[in-house]
């Protein structure tokens, strides 16, 4: 056995570029037209995309307009917040009520307030979802990759014992699950590209450990004794062919992930509880975030304080090893967490706390480990709510939330509707801006845009500029070039770079 | 007109005589049969020939005969009306070239014979019956018979045929997917008769449950069918399980299997539907076009995705052939847009191919589809059976005739084999088993397998087989063969050809929606249609067998039966029956020896499960070879 059996003395990042090679090799797409596309000096070698799933309104958190507290009888469109606003540590930025430590820490970021999302008619979140992490609107004639997926293929692994694309958080056995596999996945890139699901952050060690309750010892010897077998194989006369070459390397790889240092990343009880408990105040060991999924009560997102926490942790702790792209969800389940049909108050005090904490703690920390400068932290969802308005004030649509004509219960005290003409995305590190506000959105209903708009097109040519990608990028597949910004045509908006 | 200070700019005509081959026709292939040749007509004009040329388009003649001056077509090369020259992307032409059309027209506008601008007449299209060359053995399989002249002019000799074990085990997975089991290999290595290699293909042919089982998943990939996936929460897509098995198990002829899913009853319409996500959705991506995108692609071998929103870039097909296929899906007159953009112009429904014949322009879509199934069905249409033969040709080879499989406009690296077999398809009334037979009871199907090697390699020589991988599906039927676990229970109802719901020998993985281990092995989402899965295995793959729990909890089982069944036994019969099973052979001595070891005597269920796993693991096992 002349070739595989010497791979285990190779150094790892020999056999990854070997990994690159074979799948291209296989026909996996080739990028288009090279030669037109400019060379951007990368600002961030990592990206944490911060997922608040389900439309978070911008005037209950980052863009407060004028409160009005919850009074039986009042009319429906008497509040424009719900919260008071809290000062930040940057003058004239004012954030919601429950978010003091992100407050205190706007003085590392960038707050855009124009983010607008597309116009895709009849409201899917998962449609929507879709279109802000590929890109594009589907149904599409091929199968869009994902943000992470692109930054994988293009960038590779930032360490090769790190899957480049890891996703936290989201488990994909709700309602829209078909919805958002269909854009969670690398597409016509190849599945080599595909992302690392984790749905439970707590539970992100057993991923990368071996299976059951196998010792490390014995995983060791059973791959030792794989090894005999293979030397031993009658097949492996059949020489050199890339499909066995792959099989055995993409084995190589998956065996030297689970036992390699950057694998302890991913478990969080080495992490002490002191630190735990800054992203998740009250943390006690061993604590489970399994809140049962009953649509009716407004008591889910208090019970799941404490889980994006921990995908936080995780996020921070793999950033420091080397991952290249890193998201973390509220997670998203039709009706919970940020999907507020009803509510909308109450529930969000909890929303706020489950990312108040982590996030600033995230930003601190990657700032006190000298990563902050080189880690782009992106925070976004997929449009904004309202309490009156259901897309965009001059393209209204079908409305999937009844307004009573007198708000006498508190549960119809909040943000019901879905509003797509304003969105707040918080950026910090990897090259933006410090105390940074762009743009503006109007201080009455309709509270859209006026000035600035950043729609996907320019966010994502923003985030592939930070890392060093032309919005231009195409790969070809089918024959046609495929861009990482719709028909190449995002432009990075430059005002948010330092 | 121009003005006279106009015509004052005009290069001269060349001063010789000019050559249109070698002078003209470069110009009208760079610069101008983008929009008016090879089937398109900007402006309604076209350069097909010299009559449609001279003809001109919708704002008069294009040229006013040996005088060039006066000529429109040289007013609009020379841009005299800014909002309108000629050629509308790009660059304009030299004065050099100008001088040369003017020349051309001055001198009588002469066109050699032969050359023509129109559509070519479209390959692989019409039915054509090469001869059989003669053979010396009376028997000879066909596609043996029409390689030999290949293999002379490639100088080369096709390989002796693999070995009865390794050929078993081929079939089996080609056939049924599933690797073969130990009792029936046996038997078979132990036939001495000269034709039991037909024979076993035969029976495993007419092992009606297991094949439909195996090929669902070819088809349902095609076909976008499974049972869960996007559109399905809004009532925006619908399943044709029931009726796909059905076709399976009976072997309905596919000229009747196409006709039922471009004219479908309920049962089968699930596929023309396409999938409706909720909200606004492109135009390119209408429940109409996506029906015409995926009908031409899978039963056609055409491209029509790039048309459904502009002239395509990458073949020949127009906006208007997309709109007029998804005409005939439409409920009523279909505005075509371009690329967003509404044109104002509608489509009359038509079939991309008017050599098969005129679609009926019916206001009722029921007769469209009816007639457009006919149109595609009928026996002049070669392209059909070719499409499906060089789509089988690439399972069972690893590369098509034809590559990529969904481009029927490219040459076949041998036509006669892809003509022939198409012909004799037809011929027996499209059926498909029949076909199958034909290309597995082949030599060149016997020959050892050779490296895959890169798909889009042009020069391409057929040496045999080429090594693949097992699907997703097959990887978890043959653990579940080694293991003893299957799957559950089916996801829906199917009802068999004898009146029994539900009731198979194994509840295999087409019976169930993709777990996180099929997928992680590449069964798609079928979001979109697939043809051919990936060749390559991954990391993430990898990942998931190496720590997945859904593999590790069915070794862990599978073991925990192989120690009970055989508590007192010598682990030496353990090992060897896990052998048999997984691999179609016993242990080599030295093989047996290390995997009693790790097995332990008695054999301990550890040991046994991390013996299945590293057997699960080889590439004896994932490849087909």
């Amino acid at each position: 056995m002349s070739s595989h059996s010497n791979w285990s003395r190779r150094g790892f990042l020999k056999t990854a570029s070997a990994a690159t090679l074979s799948a291209l090799a296989a026909g996996f797409p080739r990028i288009a037209s090279a030669n037109e596309i400019e060379k951007i000096k990368a600002t961030a070698d990592t990206v944490i995309v911060l997922w608040m799933g389900g439309g978070m309104a911008h005037t209950e958190t980052f863009d407060p307009k004028r409160y009005t507290a919850f009074e039986k009888g009042m009319a429906p469109d008497a509040f424009l917040s719900t919260f008071p606003s809290i000062p930040t540590a940057v003058d004239g930025i004012r954030f919601s009520e429950g978010l003091e430590k992100m407050a205190a820490v706007m003085d590392r970021g960038t707050l855009i307030r124009s983010y607008t999302a597309g116009d895709l008619g009849f409201i899917l979140h998962s449609r929507h979802q879709y279109h802000w992490h590929t890109g594009y609107a589907p149904p599409q004639t091929v199968a869009a990759p994902h943000l992470g997926a692109v930054m994988s293929r293009t960038l590779g692994p930032l360490n090769p014992a790190v899957p480049a694309f890891i996703n936290i958080g989201q488990r994909f056995d709700n309602g829209e699950a078909e919805e958002l596999k269909a854009f969670t996945t690398a597409g016509f890139l190849g599945s080599e590209y595909g992302p690392f699901n984790i749905p439970f952050p707590d539970q992100a060690a057993d991923t990368v450990r071996p299976p059951g309750d196998m010792t490390p010892g014995r995983f060791e010897d059973r791959n030792k004794f794989y090894k005999k077998l293979l030397a031993a194989s009658p097949v492996g006369e059949h020489g050199s062919d890339y499909q066995k070459e792959s099989l055995l390397r993409s084995l190589d790889n998956a065996h030297r992930l689970l036992s390699s240092p950057a694998a302890k990343a991913f478990d969080l009880a080495l992490e002490p509880l002191e630190s735990i408990r800054k992203y998740v105040p009250g943390y006690q060991p061993g604590q489970k975030f399994d809140a049962k999924r009953d649509r009716m009560g407004a008591k889910y997102e208090d019970e799941m304080v404490g889980r994006f926490g921990l995908g936080c942790l995780l996020a921070r702790r793999l950033a420091e090893v080397g991952a290249r792209y890193i998201e973390v969800t509220t997670e998203y389940i039709p009706f919970l967490n940020w999907d507020t049909h009803e509510n909308g108050h109450s529930r969000l005090v909890a929303m706020k706390k489950q990312i108040d904490a982590p996030i600033a703690q995230l930003v601190l920390d990657l700032e006190a480990r000298g990563l902050l400068n080189r880690t782009l932290i992106v925070l976004a969802s997929e449009f904004s709510r309202d309490a009156m308005i259901e897309g965009k004030p001059d393209k209204l649509i079908k409305n999937q939330v009844e307004v009573p004509d007198k708000v006498e219960d508190p549960k119809h005290y909040g943000m019901h509707r879905h509003f797509t003409d304003a969105g707040c995305v918080l950026l910090y590190g990897g090259g933006v801006k410090k105390g940074h506000l762009h743009g503006l959105t109007a201080d009455e209903r309709p509270c859209k845009t006026i000035k600035d708009r950043v729609v996907i097109e320019d966010l994502h040519a923003s985030i592939y500029r930070a890392v060093g990608i032309s919005p231009k990028l195409a790969y070809e597949i089918e024959k046609r070039p495929f861009y990482t910004t719709r028909d190449g045509e995002g432009k990075p908006v430059m005002e948010l770079f330092a | 007109m121009p003005t006279a200070e106009q015509l004052s700019q005009l290069p001269p005509p060349a001063d010789h005589p000019v050559n249109f081959t070698k002078e003209i026709k470069p110009i009208l292939e760079a610069r101008c049969v983008n929009c008016h040749g090879h089937g398109r007509a900007k402006g309604d004009f076209r350069i097909d020939s010299r009559e449609t040329f001279l003809k001109g388009g919708g704002t008069g003649a294009a040229i006013v005969e040996a005088k060039s001056a006066e000529s429109y077509l040289i007013e609009l090369v020379m841009g005299f009306d800014p909002d309108n020259v000629m050629p509308k992307k790009g660059t304009k032409l030299t004065h050099e070239q100008i001088g040369l059309l003017r020349a051309w027209i001055d001198q009588g506008a002469k066109w050699d014979a032969g050359i023509s601008f129109a559509r070519a007449e479209p390959l692989n299209l019409k039915p054509r019956r090469p001869a059989l060359p003669a053979s010396r053995a009376k028997d000879a399989n066909a596609i043996d018979r029409l390689l030999a002249p290949y293999f002379a002019a490639n100088k080369t000799k096709p390989a002796k045929p693999v070995d009865d074990r390794v050929f078993a085990r081929r079939v089996y997975l080609d056939v049924v997917g599933l690797v073969p089991p130990p009792d029936a290999l046996e038997k078979f290595l132990a036939d001495k008769s000269r034709d039991k290699r037909v024979r076993l293909v035969r029976q495993l042919l007419a092992d009606n449950e297991n094949y439909a089982l195996h090929w669902m998943s070819f088809w349902n990939d095609m076909l976008r069918n499974d049972y869960k996936g996007t559109g399905y929460i809004d009532g925006g897509r619908k399943q044709i399980t029931q009726w796909l098995y059905s076709s399976l198990e009976t072997n309905k002829p596919y000229d009747r299997f196409v006709a039922e899913l471009v004219s479908p009853a309920p049962a089968s319409e699930g596929f023309a539907k396409g999938i409706v996500w909720r909200g606004v959705v492109n135009a390119s991506q209408m429940p109409h076009m996506q029906a015409a995108q995926n009908i031409s692609q899978v039963f056609m071998g055409v491209n029509l995705k790039c048309a459904s929103c502009h002239d395509s870039f990458i073949n020949d097909w127009t906006l208007a052939d997309a709109y007029g296929l998804a005409g005939v899906y439409a409920d009523g007159p279909l505005e075509m847009v371009l690329c967003d953009k509404p044109t104002g112009k509608t489509a009359a429904p038509k079939f991309i191919y008017h050599q098969l014949g005129e679609l009926e322009t019916s206001t009722n879509k029921a007769v469209r589809l009816e007639h457009l199934a006919q149109l595609i069905t009928k026996r002049e249409d070669g392209r059909l059976p070719r499409t499906l033969v060089n789509r089988l040709w690439q399972k069972f080879f690893g590369r098509g005739l034809v590559e990529p499989v969904d481009d029927m406009e490219k040459p076949a690296w041998n036509a006669d084999v892809l003509d022939w077999l198409a012909e004799d398809f037809a011929d027996h009334g499209y059926d498909v088993k029949h076909l199958i037979e034909t290309m597995l009871a082949s030599h060149a199907y016997q020959m050892p397998a050779v490296p895959a090697t890169e798909q889009t390699a042009t020069a391409f020589v057929f040496r045999g087989p080429q090594v693949r991988r097992l699907s997703a599906e097959q990887f978890r039927d043959a653990v579940g063969a080694l293991s003893g676990r299957w799957y559950e229970k089916p996801a829906g109802q199917i009802i068999r050809a004898d009146g029994t719901t539900n009731h198979f020998t194994a509840t295999r993985a087409a019976l169930v929606p993709a777990d996180t281990l099929q997928i992680a092995l590449g069964r798609p989402n079928r979001e979109q249609v697939v043809t051919v899965r990936s060749p390559t295995a991954t990391t993430l793959q990898a990942l998931e067998l190496t720590n997945g729990s859904e593999l590790a909890a069915l070794l862990a089982r599978g073991a925990e039966t192989a120690v009970a069944s055989r508590t007192g036994v010598a682990n030496q019969s353990l090992v060897v029956g896990v052998y048999q099973k997984a691999l179609g052979r016993k242990p080599t001595a030295k093989e047996l020896q290390t995997a009693r070891t790790l097995v332990g005597q008695p054999a301990q269920k550890a040991g046994v499960e991390d013996l299945l796993w590293a057997l699960t693991m080889l590439p004896e096992f994932q490849l087909i070879y």
